[in-house]
């Protein structure tokens, strides 16, 4: 049935161009629908914010000594999905890889808006949050700095760098197709996006300009990418607390992030070719393809555990296995478990087996592992601060408040807000990146 | 700071001390509960043996005050870091709530301010002028009763005398019935903290991590 | 003053765009005088339209710059507001590569966007008296510069080579 249809990238421009400028026009119902609810959500969260803001970090489940819960679980995870656009647009571009074309700046959005929510959270867990700018050097009265060998510090860099150079990676590409739309029938676009092209004419030397920067760009967002979570890895890894203190938790983290960012962009993209109807554009072989990564990520994060707690089992320190145990045989055994099926046995069936291996069962997988990372951070942060080193110390089991929950809610309804308002903003894919060059050489 | 765990019977009158003394919160039964009660200095209780020969230890924990504290570099403004008198120094107006110093703490003895505090009537009259109190988003662990320090230290200077061994005491070692606690100057050789601290039945907790505690446990057998 | 005048053509396909550039090179007009238009990228090969770029340097550049005064500002601060904690120096190099290392990959980053900008031409005073073509679907526009009155050649060359249509403008 599809062997008939043209390739997409045959299409005629004109048709491409009409249908991924298409979706940016007129609002629908069921768009309309889409957007108030996570509006709502976002209310209530803030709301939420507001009473702990009010009345102090007690209105939290957190206790002592269970000091980072939810609030560091969710910023580690957004982080995480933010590598999404990183793998996508700078290693398979890096490599050339042509089916990477629809999807890059679907990824490379995500990455931006995961990295702008997850960002918030350092602030949000704060005891004092209204004094989170005292992180930040800036000349003050009382003539001091911050304690640049925090590594509270080296996430504020990190993720500042991250964040800058993922909009402007976002950017970069988007500039062409603004002159494009630049000749939009509803005025307030047509000043917007004249603003965005910048006066962009298509000349060639503006495209090398370009191809040069976008090249120089991805090599630089790959490696500000691995730094990042690495960086937010070392948050657990420069502490001596057991079971954290692992020298193995910087790639680990990072393979995590490019795992979870994977599993979210292959959502996004169904989502997508969904609702602005781009079944021509994203086919099956991208899927396949997001698929086959999706397959290798979840053996590799397999590994990544796997090498982890073995040997913490084998050492066989005192301090470590008190929490190997939490973990794996005691109070949180069954979200570890858990965590193990949806990571890696879920995905390995449904991804792994051809015959299952599709668009439906890709999205199930995803959403199974977007479920099995915020586990797997919840599992690495909260276990260890349960379990002391002095016992008499350990507490209570953590369960998180309805703030808490409110706030996560309210993140993952901004993430579907910022999308939404993306796609209708600016075409989900890049037209002159996605057309492959009719004129190109065969060098 | 040296404690004889073989002289300590579990009584907690130290707890009770540094309680008035550092205007600590009082907390209610449910909020012990959800493991947020704050005690600078606790006392744990392990239990060794079955009914009916059960044996207790008493073993009271307070901020050891490490000389390579690892809750100090973490902290991202400063808010604890080590004072030239080798004191783990903790600034409340500098804290703003990361959390990082307390899941660093190998001892679990930071405390947080989950909400302003709150004392039942007529308890809050009995403040100590000479402690701040905290407000909700705020970190706090002992403090060796650094305003008794500083004040002790004002008296000698204006008497013109060095300070003697014994002349400071933080509130729990002035409370315990049993002297199972004694404060003085590690750094002369002469007081009776650094004697004991030389006793054979000297140890510390948690060695191995490197921290250098300044607290020293005096127990038989070692 | 002799007077400008421009050529715009329209072209179907890069190798006739690329054999027009060669013969109006050869016919003495520089890299300076041509620029073609189109709405995707187009590859020519080596030597037929190069435009040479500083950007990588300019990158490494940047990259250097601000990460070695963020450095230095870094041990400048800690330095001034020199605190103990736990045993660790007051300035550590290891303590904090990673803020040199993320302030140098800003800097790459700045520097990147920044000579985009201005290599591209896009944050230049623009030069408006050249009149710029609108490309048509699937066309490419080359663009000539003509001194004085000798236009029959250029477009002469344009033509042989394969150009679609031409259109003389004079400077805006």
């Amino acid at each position: 049935m599809f062997a008939t249809q043209k390739q997409p990238e045959l299409l005629p421009y004109g048709k491409i161009r009409e249908d991924l400028f298409r979706p940016l026009s007129g609002m629908t119902r069921k768009y309309f629908a889409a957007i108030l609810i996570p509006l709502l959500i976002i209310l209530f969260g803030a709301y939420a914010w507001t009473v702990q803001l009010r009345f102090g970090m007690g209105v939290t489940g957190l206790q002592r000594p269970v000091f980072w819960g939810f609030y560091i679980v969710d910023f580690v995870f957004w982080i995480g999905i933010s590598h999404a656009g990183t793998l996508i647009s700078a290693i398979l571009r890096l490599t050339d890889a042509g089916w990477r074309k629809p999807i890059t700046r679907a990824a490379e959005a995500i990455t931006l808006f995961a990295l702008m929510i997850g960002g918030l959270f350092p602030i949000i867990h704060l005891g004092r949050a209204w004094y989170f700018y005292w992180l930040i050097p800036y000349p003050n009265m009382r003539l001091l700095w911050p304690n640049f060998r925090s590594p509270l510090l080296w996430d504020l860099t990190a993720i500042l760098t991250y964040v800058t150079g993922s909009a402007i990676y976002l950017y970069l590409p988007l500039i062409p197709d603004m002159a494009q739309l630049a000749q939009h029938n509803v005025p307030w676009r047509r000043k917007l996006y004249h603003a965005l092209s910048l006066g962009w004419t298509g000349s060639d030397t503006e495209w090398h300009a370009l191809e040069r920067a976008m090249k120089l760009m991805a090599g630089i967002i790959l490696a500000v990418a691995i730094s990042v979570h690495t960086v937010v890895a070392w948050d657990f890894a420069m502490a001596i607390a057991p079971m954290w203190h692992s020298t193995i938790f910087g790639p680990y983290f990072v393979v995590g992030a490019i795992f979870s960012g994977l599993a979210g962009l292959m959502i996004v993209m169904a989502a997508i070719r969904k609702f602005m109807g781009l079944e021509q554009y994203l086919t099956r072989h991208h899927f396949d393809n997001l698929a086959k990564l999706l397959l290798l990520m979840s053996i590799l994060w397999l590994y990544f555990t796997l090498a982890e707690h073995l040997t913490v089992w084998y050492g066989n320190d005192p301090a470590d296995m008190a929490v190997f145990g939490a973990r794996t045989r005691t109070r949180f055994a069954f979200l570890f478990w858990l965590m193990v099926g949806v990571n890696f046995v879920v995905p390995f069936v449904l991804l792994g087996i051809r015959k299952l291996r599709g668009i439906t069962t890709g999205v199930i997988a995803s959403f199974g592992i977007l479920l099995g990372m915020f586990l797997e951070r919840y599992i690495i942060v909260v276990p260890t601060l349960s379990v002391t080193r002095l016992p008499a110390a350990s507490s209570n089991f953590y369960s998180p408040s309805w703030v808490e929950l409110a706030i996560t809610a309210a993140t993952f309804a901004g993430m579907i807000v910022l999308y939404l308002l993306f796609s209708k903003l600016f075409p989900i894919i890049a037209v002159w990146e996605f057309k492959p060059h009719p004129h190109e050489d065969e060098i | 700071m040296a404690i004889d765990l073989d002289r300590c019977t579990g009584c907690e009158a130290c707890v009770a001390a540094c309680h008035a003394e550092n205007n600590i919160s009082i907390s209610t039964p449910e909020q012990a509960a959800e493991g947020r009660t704050t005690h600078w200095i606790r006392v744990d209780r392990y239990y060794e043996g079955a009914f009916p020969d059960v044996k207790v230890k008493y073993m009271p924990v307070l901020c050891q005050q490490c000389d390579e504290a690892p809750c100090e570099p973490v902290c991202p403004t400063y808010a604890t870091y080590h004072n030239p008198e080798g004191l783990n120094v903790q600034v409340y107006n500098r804290c703003v709530g990361t959390f990082y110093c307390a899941n660093n703490c190998p001892y679990t003895v930071r405390y947080f301010n989950w909400f302003d505090p709150v004392w039942p009537e007529p308890l809050q009259l009995q403040h100590n002028p000479d402690v701040a109190v905290r407000m909700a988003g705020v970190m706090e662990k002992c403090t060796f009763c650094i305003q008794r320090i500083r004040r002790g230290k004002d008296e000698a200077q204006t008497a013109g005398q060095p300070v003697a061994d014994g002349d400071i005491q933080p509130a729990c070692v002035q409370s315990c019935p049993a002297e199972a606690m004694v404060f003085g100057d590690l750094n002369d050789p002469e007081s009776k903290v650094s004697r004991m601290a030389e006793s054979s039945r000297a140890t510390r907790l948690l060695e191995d991590l490197g921290t250098k505690p300044k607290v020293f446990y005096l127990e038989r057998g070692r | 003053m002799a007077s400008v005048t421009y050529l715009l053509s329209e072209f179907r396909d890069k190798d006739a765009v690329a054999s027009a550039i060669h013969s109006l090179r050869a016919a003495g007009l520089g890299t300076g005088d041509l620029d073609v238009f189109s709405e995707e990228p187009i590859e020519f090969r080596r030597g037929v339209l190069d435009r040479p770029s500083h950007m990588s340097l300019v990158s490494v550049l940047g990259a250097i710059v601000v990460g070695s005064v963020a450095t230095l500002f870094v041990w400048w601060a800690q330095n001034n507001y020199a605190v103990v904690t736990g045993g660790m120096p007051v300035y550590s190099f290891w303590g904090t590569g990673v803020i040199t290392y993320e302030m140098t990959m800003l800097g790459a980053v700045l520097a990147t966007f920044g000579y985009f900008l201005w290599e591209s031409g896009l944050l230049r005073k623009r030069d408006k008296t050249k009149p710029v073509p609108i490309v048509p679907p699937e066309c490419i526009c080359l663009r000539v510069r003509c001194t004085g009155d000798d236009v029959a050649r250029p477009t002469a060359l344009l033509r042989s080579a394969g150009a679609t249509s031409v259109e003389k403008r004079a400077s805006l």
